[in-house]
């Protein structure tokens, strides 16, 4: 190299304001540019509805699912399905990694286990969620008992599947390294191949939790009486689109925030602290 | 006559995250004639990569003038081959259908286009990778096929952006003698951008020394080493020695530290 | 070096299981069907020993029996059939709308921008949740699960599309530009082709999620198809049956991913070197 390389002269700071409005405005923009789509959608809707004089069986007015919004906020039973659903996703999510991510681990320390594995397991992967409806509603019944087990096998399959290949990914040099310092498997579990997989993990989870909130809702419709993917359904027997565009609104908001502020963060971190991509951008 | 002049060449740009406005390029002006090889080198961020990227129409200039034998230029064209340090090649074509991409552009016919790919690969030293896939191959022969897929197409000038930079120590001196072998035989007019000073000095007529930012042009050196070059001549020339020491000074490197 | 030691035999014997394993899973047969053959063997032994009711849970044994019998009556091989065409419908809309959408939203900024958050947003709410309203629309038919597949086909295969546009490196563009290629030139010659593996992954992803929505849609609908038979007989308490679907859906999968997706990966993408050993 070249040696030394003078940084750009600082700038001056009556620029810093100016610079600081420019920030505002790029977001800002930014945001208009998010949002526009959303406002074009609403207001064609707000306008095409009346204007086309179609029945509320075919399609709802804006008005009136602004009115089943409303009344399902105030007297809390949007809350309870939101609250139902998100539970189910919750324990079976939680089951999976807690399972998952061991057996993971221990199935990709050796090499031969997990080749031995994969093939079985890139099949399960395939197979998750929707295709378990029937079977666990036989072993479990109709009710909570099968719509997690949904939602687990849907996460399970995919972290372990994932997490295997994360531990394989681990170079064999930092797993010397980490042996000849003297750690123990207890040591190496907690400090080597956990980290050193949880960017793989995380892929994993966010793939499989993509396949356990169709199963949820799925499951929702077939087999139990409480939930959205329930009301969802049970509104249609009624011909209530207004109960049912809000369930759908809703479905995909709170998926949207679970996958951006949840999942996506998640991700983005462990990649970035352990995943060491960023090191090679600069 | 010269072939390319650039003139007061300012690029100014705005920084995506901060919003800050950066000057790349300060004010750049130098000529190249016709058949002459020029480096460009310079301190790291200088810009002198952003003004071989105004050269080749990728990035449009905020200031000043780039004419290319008395037009100015307006978009890329191939009239000026770019060899990238990342070699650029298209990976899903094979190591002929690659250095034929110019011709096939330009609307030759396909037994010409092989008839001329054959011979630039002969000129290259790449008989018997004609059906390669660039993943198949070496750093330094992939940097083959990127100077290849240049001379395919005849272009008026080649710029060439630190083409040698991700190439391993002992095949980047070979590639160099290559290349300078093949330019002594087609003498087209180069802009070589490259952060290594022997490298310049090697391979150039001209050296053009960029100052750090804002950048403008702090020498503009001729080497009078005699052609054909190779590397265990250039090193015993005196004139080498001298140059490298003067232009090691205005770069702020001592030459202890050369290094890398 | 006392401390050596262990260590040392310790990661010798590791090494030498692993060689006995990878050398026999390097034999094609072996590798991808061993594991299958050790799982329908225990699969055997749980079911001979009887440590769950049969009503829950039957052997290889009697599905086989009861496949056979399917066939034979014809009545597999038309569900199969059914279940098959509507996914290849579904599917093919989907990939026609899919690649036309994502090479414009791709390639066109503003298309883009506009329709990126609505893209997403849509992807979100699942192709599940639809089913009612088309139900509604188009009530119990072959239009609603038609519709419902190429909805889940179509977003993924948009998404990575669009993803996969973004990834060309900057430099593949400028090359061809200086080369001469004008705007569709540019287009056919490096876009297409350096797109190839997010259409790739997307029609993967997009079929993973199709497949579902089908058994979904089978199930909820239901009038044929592998859906509708594991969810007939799980009504009727006769488990052979769901068995029967899982197997024939994990076999149908693994069907299209041998003979179609995986082929086409390797013709492509693979002999380029665009991707590295991707695992699934």
């Amino acid at each position: 190299m070249t040696g030394i390389a003078l940084r750009p002269s600082r700038e001056p700071l009556s620029d810093s304001g100016r610079r600081q409005l420019a920030r505002r405005r790029a977001r800002l923009s930014s945001a208009a540019w998010f949002l526009s789509p959303f406002v074009v959608l609403v207001a064609l809707w707000a306008v095409l509805v009346p204007a086309l004089d179609v029945s509320p069986r075919t399609f709802p007015s804006l008005a009136s699912v602004w009115a089943v919004f409303t009344s399902g906020v105030t007297d809390g039973s949007l809350w309870t399905q939101v609250f139902a659903s998100l539970a189910r996703v919750g324990a079976g999510t939680g089951l999976a990694i807690a399972i998952g991510v061991p057996f993971g681990i221990l199935m990709g320390i050796s090499r031969g286990v997990s080749g031995f594995f994969s093939p079985l397991l890139r099949f399960s992967v395939a197979l998750a969620g929707i295709a378990w409806i029937p079977l666990a509603t036989l072993w479990l019944g109709y009710g909570t008992g099968a719509v997690v087990f949904i939602v687990f096998n849907a996460v399970f399959f995919a972290v372990v599947y994932t997490t295997m290949l994360g531990v394989r990914q681990i170079s064999t040099s930092l797993l010397r390294a980490a042996r000849s310092l003297g750690a123990g498997p207890g040591r190496m579990f907690v400090e080597i191949y956990l980290p050193g997989a949880a960017p793989s993990i995380v892929t994993g989870l966010r793939m499989g939790m993509g396949f356990a909130w169709r199963g949820l809702i799925a499951a929702e419709i077939i087999a139990t009486s409480s939930g959205l993917g329930y009301t969802l359904f049970l509104a249609r027997q009624y011909y209530e689109t207004d109960v049912i565009i809000l369930m759908m609104i809703t479905i995909g908001v709170l998926w949207l925030l679970m996958d951006r502020f949840l999942l996506a963060p998640l991700e983005r971190r462990t990649v970035e602290r352990w995943g060491a991509r960023r090191q090679v951008g600069t | 006559m010269s072939l390319l002049s650039v003139e007061n060449l300012n690029q100014v740009y705005t920084d995506a995250y901060t919003h800050e406005e950066m000057t790349a390029v300060g004010n750049v002006s130098f000529d190249i004639p016709e058949g002459q090889f020029i480096s460009l080198i310079g301190p790291s961020g200088c810009g002198k990569t952003t003004v071989l990227n105004i050269v080749a129409g990728f990035i449009r200039a905020s200031g000043g003038s780039v004419m290319l034998a008395g037009k100015p230029i307006s978009g890329p064209g191939p009239d000026r081959g770019v060899v990238f340090q990342d070699f650029a090649l298209f990976p899903w074509k094979s190591v002929e259908a690659n250095i034929a991409f110019g011709l096939k552009m330009r609307g030759v016919d396909k037994a010409e286009r092989k008839r001329r790919a054959r011979e630039v690969i002969e000129l290259v030293g790449l008989s018997g990778f004609e059906a390669k896939y660039p993943h198949e191959l070496s750093g330094g022969m992939r940097q083959r096929v990127g100077v290849a897929r240049v001379l395919a197409t005849e272009p008026t000038m080649m710029l060439m952006d630190e083409p040698f930079a991700s190439i391993d120590a002992q095949t980047r001196r070979v590639l160099q003698q290559e290349v300078l072998r093949i330019w002594e035989q087609e003498r087209p007019t180069v802009l070589f951008v490259t952060h290594d000073v022997d490298e310049a000095i090697f391979m150039s007529d001209r050296v053009i020394v960029l100052s750090s930012r804002p950048s403008a042009v702090q020498a503009d050196i001729e080497i009078p080493i005699p052609r054909p070059r190779t590397w265990s001549d250039v090193y015993a020339d005196p004139a080498f020695v001298r140059i490298r020491r003067e232009l090691m000074a205005m770069l702020g490197v001592d030459d202890d530290e050369k290094g890398s | 070096m006392t401390v050596d030691t262990p260590v040392r035999s310790q990661q010798r014997s590791r090494v030498e299981t692993a060689g006995a394993w990878t050398g026999l899973l390097r034999v094609p047969g072996i590798r991808t069907w061993g594991p299958f053959a050790v799982v329908v063997a225990i699969w055997a032994l749980i079911a001979e020993l009887e440590l769950f009711p049969s009503a829950f849970f039957v052997g290889p044994g009697t599905v086989f029996e009861t496949t056979v019998r399917l066939i034979e009556r014809g009545i597999l091989p038309s569900y199969i059939g059914d279940s098959l065409l509507r996914l290849a419908v579904g599917a093919g809309f989907g990939v026609v709308i899919g690649v036309a959408l994502g090479f414009l939203i791709g390639l066109n900024k503003y298309a883009r921008k506009f329709s990126w958050p609505m893209l997403l947003f849509f992807q979100a709410i699942g192709d599940i949740a639809w089913l009612p309203i088309l139900i509604i629309w188009f009530g119990f038919s072959l239009t609603s699960v038609t519709l419902v597949i190429v909805y889940t086909v179509t977003f993924p295969l948009i998404i990575s599309i669009v993803a996969g546009i973004d990834s060309i490196p900057q430099n593949l563009m400028r090359a061809a530009a200086s080369l001469g290629a004008k705007r569709w030139r540019g287009i056919v010659e490096v876009v297409v082709p350096a797109a190839l593996p997010g259409i790739s992954s997307g029609i993967r992803t997009g079929l993973g999620y199709g497949w579902r929505a089908l058994i979904a849609a089978e199930i909820i609908i239901g009038t044929s198809g592998v859906g509708f038979m594991m969810f007939e007989a799980r009504r009727q308490g006769d488990v052979s049956h769901v068995f029967i679907g899982m197997v024939v859906l994990g076999a149908l999968w693994y069907a299209t991913d041998a003979l179609i997706l995986a082929p086409f990966e390797k013709e492509t993408v693979e002999r380029w070197g665009m991707v590295e050993g991707i695992g699934r």
